[in-house]
Order: C-alpha cells, then sequence, then structure tokens
C-alpha cells in the first residue's frame, strides 16, 4: 500500500540564505507579474464580471445542433467570451458593459436569444458602477482581514521575527495565487476574494504550529522543526487533496464559484509547502542562532 | 454514577449536538414558513427542513439603490411640511409636490424623480429660501422604509411565497434594496417591481334599462393624497380618506371635472337618505334595483378589474352639485370591512413605488431558473461528497490506522452535520457559498484533527490520563491560535456587503466554532479512549 511519509528535509545542508532565495524568487516573480498586469490591463488581475460591469447569460445546449455557433449569431454583439460547460449541457455567454445601460442590455440580450431559440437558463447583470464599488468593498476587505491576522500573530508571539516571518509568508501566500491566475486566465470573481480570504485563514494554520513547536516546546531546533513538518505537511496535503477535487469536480459541472475556490486555494496552499518550510524555517533558524544570541 | 458522564461529558456533548441537529434538520415545526394556503410539509423542499437560495433553488435577486437626492439638515424656519415640499417644487421644472418629499424628523427635503440632476435639485434648494447643510444621493430612510413596504406587498399580492426585501449598506455608506424572489424569472420580478398597476374610479350609471360606464372619472395621478384605511367612527365600515387634485396645468382639474361628472350622473337625486344604496353587480356589470331605484355608483378598478363599488353620502352629492367640494377634493371611499379599505388603499398606491429603483445606473440583478438550481443542488452534493472522501483517503494513507482516521472522518462529517442543523435552525437558506463554507469547514477541520491526533501519539504510547491532558491541551493551544487567525480573516466578509458571500463567511466562522468548542475537543476524548484504554 501506498503511504504518506513526509520526508525528513536536512536543513543543515543549506543556509539560510539559500533556503530563503527560492520563496524570495517566487514572491519577486508573482510581484512583478501583478506588477505588470497594472502595467498593461490598469488592473492587478484579470477582473471578473462583478468587478467590471456586464450581463452574463447560461444557454441551455438542448443538442439540437451546433450552439456556439448559434450564439455568434444570436446577438447583434460580440460576446467577450463563450464558455461550454460539459457537465451540465450549459454555455456561459459573458458580455462586457462598457456602456450605462447594462439593464437594457440584459433585456435585450435575453430577447435576442430567445428569438434564435436558445433557452437562457440565468441571467446575471452588474452594473459599471456597482462593480466598481465592489471591488473597493473587496479591496478593503482583503486589507482588513490581512492586518486583523497580522496584529493577531503579533499577539500570539509577542517577538518580532518569528512574528514577522508568520506574516510574510501569508502575505506571499495571497501573491503567488493572484499572480497564477493572471497565467493562467482565472478570473478574478467575488469567489476567489472569499477563496483568498480563507487563504489568510488556512496557510497560517501551519507557520503557527511550525513557530508553535520551536518557540514553545523544549527541544532542538532541527527535532522541533521535523515534527512540525509532519503535522503541517499532513494538514496542507489533505486541505489541498479537499480543494484540487472540489476545483476539478466544480469545472466539470460549471459551477463557477466553487472551481474559484478550489483552484485558488489549491494554488495559495501549494505557495504555503514552500513558503513556510523555506522561508519561515530559514527565518526562524536566523532568530533562533543568531538573533537571540545578538 | 456521575463520574463517567464527568469523564466524557466532551463525548456527550457532541451526542447531543447531532441530536439536537437531526430534530432540527427533520422534525416538524423547523421547515420552511409556509407560505398563505400552503401546508408545512408542502412549504418544505426535499426530506429536509433545509432552505435553499436562489442559487440551489431557482428564483431573482435584484440589489439596486433609491434614485433620488436629498437636502440634510434643512432649516425649515417653522413651515409646514407641505409649504416647503411646494416652495421646492415651484423652483423644479420637471417635478411636481408628488416627487418632493419632507421628513421634519430626519431635517431632510428629498426629491425622487429620477430626471432631476443634483445641480438642479441644489439650484433649486438654493433658490427656495431654505438654508441646508448637504446634498446626497440617495433618499431618506422613511421613504426607504416606505418602498419597502409597498415592494413586500406587491410581492404578497402577486402572491409569490418566499420572495422577500430588505436594505443592505454598501461600504460607501449607500443604501440598497435587496429583493429577492425565488422561483422567479428575471423580466417577471423587474415589472413586478416596475408596473404602475392602474388604479382608477369609473362611474356606473343607469342608461334607459341598461347600464353604462364613464370609465376613468378618476385615475391615480388625480390623487393627490391616499390615506391609510381607518374605522368608520359609526358603525362597523372602515374607509380610505383621499384627497382628490385641485390644480391643474391647463384647463380643468381632476376635482373639477369629477365634480362635474358626478353632478351629471344624478348623484344627488340618486342619493338622499343613508337607505339609498348603490345595487352594482360585479357579476354582469349591472346596476340592480336597491329600495326602488336604479342608482349611479362610483367603481373601483384596479388593473382593468372592478374590486368594489360605493354609493355616495347624501351629504357628499349636495356639495359636489352645488360645486364647492373641488375647494378641498376630500372624499372617503367607503367600504363595509376594515380589511377591503386596508386592500383599496394599498392598490391605490401600490404600483407607484415611491421613489425609482435605479436598476440600470447602479444595480444587479440576477435570475437563474429553476431546473438550474435544482442541477446546482446535486453538484454541490456530489462536489461535497468527493472532497471528503479526497480527505479521507489522505487521511487513511497517513496514519494506516482505522482506530485514529476513521473517528477523525466520522468527526469532521459531524461538524458538518452540525452546521446544516443550525441552517436549519436558523432558517438561512443554503446557498453554493455556504457550500464550499461547508467543505472549507471540513478542511480546516480535519486539520485540527490532525494536529490533535499526532501531538497526542507523539513521543511514545499514552499510557496515562495525565500525559493524554498534557499534550492535548498542548495542541489545543495551536488550534485555538489557528481558529482565531481563520475568525479575524473571515470576519470582514460577514459585515461587509459582497453579495453571497456573507453565508460563506458565516457559515465559515460557525464551522470553527463548532469545530473548537465541541467537536475537536470531543475527538481528543475519543482518541484518549482507544489510545489509553488497552
Amino acid at each position: 500500500m501506498v503511504a504518506i511519509e513526509v520526508p525528513e528535509v536536512n536543513y543543515t545542508d543549506y543556509s539560510n540564505r539559500q533556503l530563503a532565495a527560492v520563496p524570495l524568487a517566487f514572491l519577486v516573480l508573482a510581484l512583478a507579474i501583478i506588477g505588470g498586469w497594472v502595467v498593461a490591463t490598469g488592473a492587478p488581475a484579470n477582473l471578473g464580471l462583478e468587478f467590471t460591469g456586464g450581463v452574463e447569460l447560461r444557454v441551455a445546449d438542448e443538442a439540437n445542433g451546433d450552439v456556439e455557433q448559434q450564439i455568434r449569431t444570436a446577438f447583434d454583439r460580440e460576446p467577450d467570451s463563450v464558455r461550454t460547460i460539459p457537465g451540465d449541457d450549459v454555455v456561459v455567454v459573458t458580455f462586457q458593459a462598457a456602456e450605462d445601460d447594462p439593464e437594457g442590455l440584459a433585456n435585450d440580450l435575453q430577447d435576442q436569444a430567445e428569438a434564435a431559440g436558445l433557452t437562457t437558463t440565468a441571467v446575471d447583470q452588474v452594473s459599471p458602477s456597482f462593480a466598481s464599488d465592489t471591488a473597493r468593498t473587496a479591496l478593503f476587505g482583503v486589507a482588513l482581514a490581512f492586518l486583523g491576522m497580522s496584529v493577531l500573530v503579533f499577539a500570539l508571539f509577542r517577538t518580532f521575527v518569528p512574528s514577522i516571518a508568520v506574516v510574510a509568508s501569508a502575505f506571499s501566500d495571497l501573491v503567488i495565487p493572484i499572480a497564477t491566475m493572471n497565467l493562467l486566465g482565472i478570473q478574478m470573481t467575488l469567489g476567489t476574494i472569499a477563496a483568498l480570504l480563507m487563504i489568510i485563514g488556512y496557510s497560517v494554520d501551519s507557520d503557527i504550529l511550525l513557530n508553535d513547536s520551536v518557540l514553545r516546546r523544549t527541544g532542538e531546533f532541527y527535532e522541533s522543526v521535523s515534527r512540525a513538518m509532519r503535522t503541517g505537511v499532513t494538514m496542507t496535503l489533505t486541505s489541498i487533496a479537499a480543494m484540487v477535487v472540489m476545483a476539478v469536480v466544480a469545472s466539470v459541472f460549471g459551477v463557477g464559484l466553487l472551481r474559484d475556490i478550489g483552484i485558488i486555494l489549491s494554488v495559495g496552499l501549494c505557495a504555503d509547502l514552500m513558503n513556510t518550510y523555506l522561508l519561515n524555517v530559514s527565518l526562524l533558524r536566523w532568530y533562533k542562532f543568531e538573533g537571540v544570541a545578538r | 454514577m456521575l463520574e463517567p458522564i464527568k469523564e466524557n461529558w466532551r463525548i456527550l456533548l457532541l451526542v447531543l449536538v447531532v441530536v439536537g441537529s437531526t430534530v432540527t434538520l427533520f422534525g416538524p415545526g423547523f421547515g420552511p414558513e409556509p407560505a398563505p394556503g400552503e401546508n408545512a410539509s408542502e412549504a418544505r423542499q426535499g426530506i429536509t427542513n433545509l432552505q435553499y437560495g436562489l442559487d440551489l433553488a431557482g428564483g431573482t435577486r435584484v440589489r439596486a439603490p433609491l434614485s433620488g437626492y436629498t437636502a440634510t439638515d434643512v432649516a425649515f424656519g417653522g413651515d409646514t411640511p407641505g409649504t416647503v415640499a411646494e416652495a421646492v417644487a415651484a423652483e423644479l421644472d420637471n417635478a411636481s409636490v408628488r416627487n418632493v418629499g419632507v421628513v421634519p424628523e430626519e431635517g431632510a427635503v428629498e426629491v425622487t424623480e429620477p430626471s432631476v440632476t443634483e445641480s438642479q435639485f441644489r439650484a433649486a434648494m438654493d433658490a427656495s429660501g431654505y438654508e441646508y447643510g448637504d446634498i446626497r444621493e440617495g433618499v431618506t430612510q422613511e421613504t426607504r422604509d416606505e418602498t419597502m413596504e409597498v415592494i413586500q406587498g406587491k410581492i404578497n399580492e402577486a402572491g409569490l411565497s418566499g420572495g422577500s426585501v430588505q436594505q443592505v449598506q454598501s461600504i460607501t455608506g449607500e443604501y440598497f434594496i435587496l429583493v429577492e424572489v425565488p422561483g422567479q424569472g428575471r423580466q417577471e420580478v423587474i415589472d413586478l417591481l416596475e408596473e404602475r398597476g392602474t388604479v382608477r374610479i369609473d362611474i356606473a350609471y343607469p342608461d334607459g334599462n341598461g347600464t353604462a360606464v364613464q370609465e376613468g372619472a378618476l385615475i391615480q395621478d388625480d390623487f393627490e393624497e391616499i390615506g391609510t384605511a381607518a374605522q368608520s367612527d359609526r358603525g362597523t365600515g372602515a374607509y380610505v380618506p383621499v384627497t382628490v387634485r385641485n390644480t391643474a396645468e391647463n384647463g380643468q382639474s381632476p376635482a373639477h371635472s369629477f365634480q362635474d361628472a358626478v353632478a351629471q350622473r344624478g348623484f344627488q337625486d340618486a342619493y338622499q337618505t343613508q337607505a339609498d344604496r348603490c345595487g352594482y353587480n360585479p357579476e354582469t356589470g349591472d346596476i340592480e334595483v336597491v329600495n326602488g331605484d336604479r342608482n349611479p355608483c362610483l367603481l373601483l378598478v384596479v388593473d382593468g378589474e372592478v374590486v368594489n363599488s360605493f354609493g355616495m353620502d347624501p351629504g357628499l352629492a349636495d356639495s359636489m352639485a352645488a360645486g364647492s367640494w373641488a375647494d378641498t377634493g376630500n372624499f372617503r371611499l367607503t367600504t363595509g370591512e376594515f380589511a377591503e379599505a386596508q386592500t383599496i388603499s394599498l392598490n391605490l398606491r401600490a404600483g407607484a413605488l415611491p421613489a425609482d429603483l435605479d436598476i440600470s445606473g447602479e444595480g444587479t440583478s440576477s435570475s437563474i431558473s429553476a431546473s438550474q438550481g435544482e442541477n446546482f443542488r446535486t453538484y454541490s452534493l456530489i462536489i461535497g461528497v468527493l472532497s471528503v472522501f479526497a480527505v479521507s483517503g489522505m487521511v487513511f494513507l497517513r496514519y494506516r490506522e482505522p482506530r485514529v482516521a476513521l473517528p477523525m472522518i466520522v468527526t469532521a462529517l459531524t461538524e458538518v452535520y452540525a452546521l446544516l442543523g443550525f441552517a436549519a435552525l436558523l432558517g438561512y437558506p443554503l446557498e453554493l457559498a455556504v457550500i464550499a463554507g461547508f467543505i472549507a469547514v471540513v478542511g480546516t477541520g480535519v486539520d485540527d484533527l490532525v494536529i490533535i491526533a499526532d501531538e497526542v501519539m507523539s513521543e511514545g504510547d499514552v499510557n496515562s490520563r495525565k500525559v493524554f491532558d498534557s499534550r492535548f491541551r498542548r495542541a489545543f493551544w495551536v488550534i485555538g491560535a489557528a481558529a482565531a487567525t481563520t475568525i479575524i480573516a473571515m470576519s470582514p466578509l460577514m459585515v461587509l456587503s459582497l453579495g453571497d458571500l456573507s453565508g460563506f463567511a458565516i457559515f465559515t466562522v460557525l464551522g470553527v466554532l463548532v469545530g473548537v468548542l465541541i467537536t475537536r475537543p470531543a475527538y481528543g476524548d475519543i482518541l484518549r479512549r482507544l489510545l489509553t484504554v488497552r
């Protein structure tokens, strides 16, 4: 039987600089990608319907001919995206709204779909000004959550370096999934915002476990790290398994919200594995052997 | 006797929670509120008491602010609200007194006509001479409340069970009206909200042997004011006081035209005493003989259908014939029963929202068909079950010891079961976002159980209760800290108005609390029994 054995890492072979270099390189790369996105598109990510405004129709695929072809001819304007959901016999058609009457647009589009003999099973309409409000609220929410988490972590450990290690790796856990989303073409939606907040909560678990093991328990440094790692890696892998399954199944069925949350959390938790056991460990080791000794 | 209870109270608490959840999930009395004419078992969706939100049941959600502007901190200088409204309306070309509201309690003056711009309103306020603090977008609290009542009335009248309307405030302080109607398409709901049900008063009068009807003697716009239903001072009847407008842009005012029409149809001759009554038969559309006469009648017509017919008080008929009534324009629409008067008052007002919903400009709407909702329900069940399988698989692979892994999975599932129980108890409708919250709870739940299991089993065998307890307490510090960060990270979502994501946040936080306070300690006890009893 296959068993999961958490590998023992021989940290003594590597210097702190070497350990921290990998996650820092990823972080810089991710920030560069996001920065590039801001320069190129004016936004840090591909914004979804909720943040840009527009109309999204779900059109039933009733298996009479080529629906995508029908959709291309049905509407008097070009859809911004047409996505077929295999598991649900549904095609999702998105129109980004640049104009000020998305409500009228939604009516027109629904009428046009009907005229072309297509059945719409769902209509979402978001006005651009409401969307920009939502974007601001979402940004504020993520910032607030991050700040709250940081304050709590500092209150828990009351020492600067270990606390900042947790906060830094949580920051990286947030930034890497956003950059990955941009590269994979995943849009930023309310679902992904929820997932980002969830990452803040989730990813800190293993960091707290590690800090607790190293700082608050007796025992030699490497022994403490490997003890925390055994538990922490198991935890994170279990969560990744749940999220990968959720992402795969949800995208087959076209349940966008669950798919987005699944993908973002999977990427975020992978980033967390790297950040916790490379970045956080190196910072802790520096603190334990050099920082305290000074 | 008490010792086993004391020793296993954590497990007993868990059992209690499971039993409680079973009661709220399946027991009678916790189901959704049945709509009028529906019995409790019909209101249930499926075999449980769970309620499903629009995502999972189909329906429409519309979220929009009310259009208008409000001047705050207005100094009325002792003038009555009516005077102030007239003065401000006089300065606005495209709005009448009907579109200007004055709320003395809030010190506010508002304009609800969508075509009035902020600068026009500002200019009108300046010109009217009343000092004010500032002009803000939106309408007053009073108008928002009234609009909600009218919308609720429309929803109830249309017989849409489960429809709801509420106010939400965005981070920028703007108020939105949120309307949710299960089982209805987008267009139907928007039509319902925007339709101005036509209410008018016709006059039916005898024409030879038949009955003739003069349509539209009064139409909705002719009413200056529509009062609330009141009980008659004497007798059992009830009435709705109304005032007909006595101002006109050109020609005759509505009050004068109505007065002339009433006089012409011979109401004065017909109604001499209280014994003279209206004999209109709504089924045949004919006026029947009452006390030897066929008297003319006023008909209240809503959306083309006669909902009530009235006679007229002799005194009122006289003053109309004399031509003096139009000066005040007051009269009462009388009915036999109070409830009927209430319906009429609502009918006269329904359709006309006190302020318009700005769905195009700043609103959102979304709609999901019932079949799509049902599909989503099935899919999210499949997704949930498969995610649990994935977690279980990982746990078994890691521990290869059913004594540790099995209770772990059962405990995690118990958390979800308890949360479903909570949802049924609160009547919180399940949405896709809530399902995502459940899956997140299984994830964090198992994480914490892994921490407990690893901690307890580390450093050799557990052979005494003391060793177990000290290890368990150490594990709990980490769990508590992790739970606190999750709660803090999720709390902004609970309060910010980010649509249905608050459901995700609420259930994640609830799940973490249930986990930390009830299920995870119980898992510790279960593990202790399994590991220490040898």
